[in-house]
């Protein structure tokens, strides 16, 4: 359904020149929702960008839904959905005026562009909201309303930038049953996020996109088996100890706060090799577990190994 | 209606709607959110009374110009204040600013829309708001004791020229909109039609111009349609002022269009 082969951009040109994305390609099955995980300044919307056909690449090219992104991008206007990182609505116009509108604009008729509306309205919960201005809306309506506007034409191929960033956890269950609601329905989807738990819970694969690059491919399951069976989770009282932990211990040793986490083969004889290290160096922490690993660990080991800090 | 409310690629049509259907539904928007905040046009057209009353006011009487203009100086003054009125077109330029900034300019741009439609709508916008103020300062005119020599038709034919300005106008204000993307730089750009209002037989008859200004007014469309306006309002149907006019405003509403046209193609470098 998607067929992404060797997709760049360049931003500016000479010293200046910024490679948001470099030759990234990957696959996406009809029916499939891929989640795209990346830190800040990743690529991912500049991905996303360039997939719903709203920025020219630099080069590459892409298949979605059948149709050519350099030769046909008519026709991925026509089948696709997208609902990007920063909203585009108009604030002037009420939820449901805005719905049946761009019904209309999709070739709707105006009692199928009604029945759309209110469809749609029922299905991110907005019904009552229908007739209030979008720009009286609460961040949380205003990306449900968003995600609403990109399933009018009942896409094939849903793009969704950080559906949940800045939302309520209450907001972010809202969404991530929407998208329940669009895997049973059969669309392909293709989801960024910058939480992994997200990736997790959504998402049947994951590319990991780091600096412009998809780095690591898999289910989810898959990419935290790759780190081995054990993480040794060290707590200590201040981040800068833990950082100091971090540096004695030494790679795959990834820090989160003042938290330090540790993927390895064999949990119990790493934990006795860590044990030593901090003993000889003198430092204290305050609890130490043993447990399976997150594609937290996953990401952050990826992003260590690349020598990148993770702004966190 | 398909049971499933996400999938099942059934949009009616498969090739997108008509161009004219689009340019509808795109102006009918616009022209509902001009009309929640009617305030907007308020200022311009204060203005255009103003100056409509002043010069009545300050000239009206005066029997040496009453003379040079051919009897009636409302007659004569009308078309300058409906001409600018125009400057309300550019209300369109801001309105694609808003749009912009809020991002659904961008979102337009996924769906499966002209970007041909998408600027001409809102031409059409600021072209319906100089138009519908160009009535209400024909009908304070009238109101006020102008008598147009071409009759009701020729106040027609004064609003058909209005709205073929202030599509110019319109167009011009969406491409400097979409090109600094800024609404306060697109408002000055706005101050360019000053000059070019003013360097035309504005308030004396062309031959009474001085020499340097006659020389630009000659090349500035502005003369030719305010020239065409006035024979309406003094002297009846006369072919060649109207043709002149028509041709200026026809030619300025066409290149600005294309202009706005090719500034949103290369400015929103979609594939
Ligand atoms: N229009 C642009 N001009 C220049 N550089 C850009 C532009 N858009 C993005 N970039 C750069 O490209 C890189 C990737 O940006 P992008 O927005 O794709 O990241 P992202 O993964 O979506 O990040 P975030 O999680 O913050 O949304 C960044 O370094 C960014 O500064
Ligand atoms: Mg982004």
């Amino acid at each position: 359904m998607i067929e992404v082969d060797r997709l760049s951009k360049r931003f500016g040109s000479g010293d200046d020149a910024v490679d948001a994305v470099k030759s990234v390609s990957f696959k996406v099955d009809q029916g499939e929702i891929f989640g795209l995980l990346g830190a800040n300044g990743a690529g991912k919307s500049t991905t996303v960008l360039m997939l719903t056909t709203l920025l020219a690449p630099t080069s590459g090219d892409a298949r979605i839904a059948g149709y050519s992104l350099s030769s046909d991008g008519a026709g991925i206007r026509r089948s696709v959905g997208a609902a990007l990182q920063d909203t585009g609505l108009d604030p002037m116009q009420k939820g449901g005026g805005l719905l049946e509108l761009h019904a209309r604009l999709f070739g709707f008729d105006r009692k199928a562009a009604i029945h759309r509306r209110d469809e749609l309205l029922d299905l991110v919960g907005l019904r009552d909201a229908a007739d209030r201005r979008i720009g009286e809306y609460s961040g949380g309506m205003r990306r449900r309303l968003d995600l609403a506007a990109a399933l009018v034409n009942r896409p094939r191929v849903l793009f969704l930038d950080e559906p949940t960033t800045g939302l309520d956890p209450a907001s972010r269950r809202a969404i991530w049953d929407e998208v329940g609601v669009l895997r049973e329905s059969g669309v392909t989807v293709l989801l960024t996020t910058q939480y992994l738990e997200e990736a997790d819970q959504l998402a049947d694969r994951v590319a990991i996109m780091a600096d412009g690059e998809i780095v690591s491919t898999g289910t989810p399951a898959e990419l935290k088996a790759g780190l081995g069976a054990d993480v040794i989770e060290l707590a200590f009282d201040e981040e800068g100890v833990a950082e100091e932990a971090v540096s004695v211990i030494g790679p795959p040793a990834n820090r989160l706060g003042q938290v330090v986490r540790i993927p390895a083969a064999d949990g119990p004889a790493e934990l006795a090799r860590v044990v030593g290290l901090l003993k000889e160096a003198g430092i204290e922490s305050s609890s130490l577990s043993l447990s399976q690993p997150t594609l937290d660990d996953v990401f952050l080991n990826i992003v260590e190994s690349r020598g990148e800090g993770v702004g966190r | 209606m398909n049971a499933n409310p996400v999938g099942g690629d059934s949009a009616p049509r498969k090739e997108g709607v008509a161009f004219g259907l689009q340019v509808w539904l795109l102006t009918g928007r616009f022209l509902g959110n001009a009309i929640r905040q009617p305030a907007v046009i308020l200022p311009n057209l204060g203005i255009s009374i103003f100056f409509l009353i002043v010069y009545y006011g300050s000239f009206g009487d005066s029997p040496a110009i009453v003379q040079l203009t051919g009897g009636n100086y409302l007659n004569f003054v009308l078309p300058v204040t409906v001409l600018f009125a125009s400057i309300s077109g550019g209300a369109a330029g801001l309105t694609l600013v808003e749009d912009l900034e809020s991002g659904y300019f961008r979102r337009q741009l996924s769906m499966p829309l002209s970007r041909t439609a998408m600027v001409l709508s809102a031409m059409l916008l600021g072209a319906i708001q100089v138009t519908f103020e160009a009535i209400l300062i024909i009908a304070l005119g009238l109101v006020l004791g102008a008598d147009p020599a071409a009759g009701a038709l020729g106040l027609l034919a004064l609003l058909f020229f209005s709205l073929l300005w202030g599509l110019g106008f319109a167009g011009y204000s969406v491409a400097t909109g979409l090109l600094t993307g800024n609404a306060r730089a697109a408002q000055s750009a706005t101050f360019i039609f000053f000059p070019l209002l003013f360097l035309a037989p504005v308030f004396l008859p062309f031959d009474q111009l001085a020499p340097w200004i006659q020389a630009i007014a000659r090349v500035n469309p502005t003369t030719y349609m305010l020239e065409g306006m006035r024979s309406l309002m003094i002297d009846g149907w006369e072919l060649w002022p109207l043709a002149k006019a028509l041709i200026a405003g026809a030619a300025f509403a066409l290149v600005t269009l294309i202009w706005a046209v090719r500034v949103a193609i290369r400015k929103t470098s979609r594939a």
